[in-house]
């Protein structure tokens, strides 16, 4: 485990709830993020980031170490949205528009335009994605998480991992070019 | 395949690369197979993070610090708090009502009338065999004295009164 979160969590289990704050701060735009991913809406994403810290107040005691503490943050994260996401299964995945605007500001060049809107394709495939596909196409090319941490996350051997993602980017393939996204 | 998907996806181990080359360069298909690859995670990769809202980040951790305090507070405070929210309300309520029914009806009612059984009557008389009343003479009198109750022993200090324990 990291030294710094050893510490953190030492600190913890010792009464000092600011260790607990440093490591929300360490790794809440991580959480958001993976959760935001998967949920496809910025209110969803906040609420299950709320709640996954919630969880890990009250199990960072017994946390043992021997997994990192990202690792386990992410696993939260991913078993609530899956959970959550089971629930809102009617609920299609918003189109999120978000990812296109945040892209870097400046004057709109047509280049621009144009990313935005491969941008929007690209949330609208992912989000079609069937959940456990998603958590490990977020968790590798968004958040660059080794395959070993990616099957201690979901639970399986990291064959299945890449197996799943083989078969996720190929779906993901299949959905850009139907939509008309050439290669970049 | 798992091959590919390492390279494509960038964590491909440094020895195997190069076996890995080698058969891309002499495979057609898989050559074909992790170009399509490397273009989706390009397409996926560049497609542009999410964002926060401006102030989205101190208004997380003031929502944060106040749950956080919720849930240092005693147990007994936090089930009050919890079925007071609107969330719980109505099961509460339901539940309250549902109980306060119950206790009403058994108060009504009262306690069941229980009808007295004659001991001589019970299973257990059928144990007490003649030859046990023979033996044991006193056996007969205690299922006397069982049956009538304990007002029917004499008075033990001789007053002529009954006895009364």
């Amino acid at each position: 485990m990291d030294a710094e979160d050893l510490r953190l969590v030492e600190a913890f289990r010792r009464g000092e709830e600011s260790a607990f704050t440093a490591l929300v701060i360490k790794y809440r735009e991580g959480v958001y993020r993976v959760a935001r991913r998967m949920l496809g809406s910025h209110e969803d994403a906040a609420d299950a980031a709320q709640e996954v810290f919630i969880r890990a107040y009250r199990a960072l005691h017994r946390f043992d170490g021997r997994s990192r503490v990202y690792t386990w943050l992410y696993r939260i994260t991913v078993n609530l949205c899956l959970d959550a996401r089971g629930r809102l299964a009617r609920i299609p995945v918003a189109d999120d528009e978000d990812a296109a605007h945040n892209l870097p500001g400046g004057p709109l060049l047509e280049a621009e335009t144009e990313n935005r809107e491969v941008a929007r394709l690209v949330a609208i495939a992912v989000g079609a994605l069937p959940l456990r596909q998603r958590a490990m196409v977020v968790l590798r090319l968004y958040q660059d998480l080794p395959y070993s941490d990616i099957a201690r996350i979901m639970g399986c051997s990291q064959g299945t991992v890449k197996a799943t993602m083989f078969t996720a980017l190929r779906k993901l393939r299949r959905a850009l070019i139907a939509h008309g996204v050439e290669a970049p | 395949m798992e091959r590919l998907v390492e390279g494509a996806t960038g964590v491909i181990p440094p020895s195997d690369r190069v076996p890995v080359l080698e058969h891309l360069a002499a495979c057609p298909k898989c050559r074909h197979e992790a170009a399509a690859l490397e273009d989706t995670v390009a397409h996926l990769r560049t497609a542009g993070e999410f964002g926060t809202p401006p102030g989205f980040w101190a208004e997380f951790m003031g929502t944060l610090d106040r749950r956080l305090a919720e849930e240092r507070l005693p147990l007994l405070v936090r089930m009050r708090r919890a079925l007071a929210t609107p969330r719980y309300a109505w099961g509460t309520a339901v539940a309250t009502l549902v109980t306060v029914l119950a206790l009403s009806t058994a108060i009504w009612q009262g306690p069941q009338q229980t009808t007295e059984t004659d001991p001589l009557a019970s299973s257990a008389r059928g144990l007490v065999t003649e030859s046990m009343a023979t033996t044991l003479p006193s056996l007969g009198e205690m299922i006397d004295v069982w049956r009538a109750g304990l007002s029917a022993l004499p008075d033990p200090f001789g007053n002529g009164a009954e006895y009364r324990p």
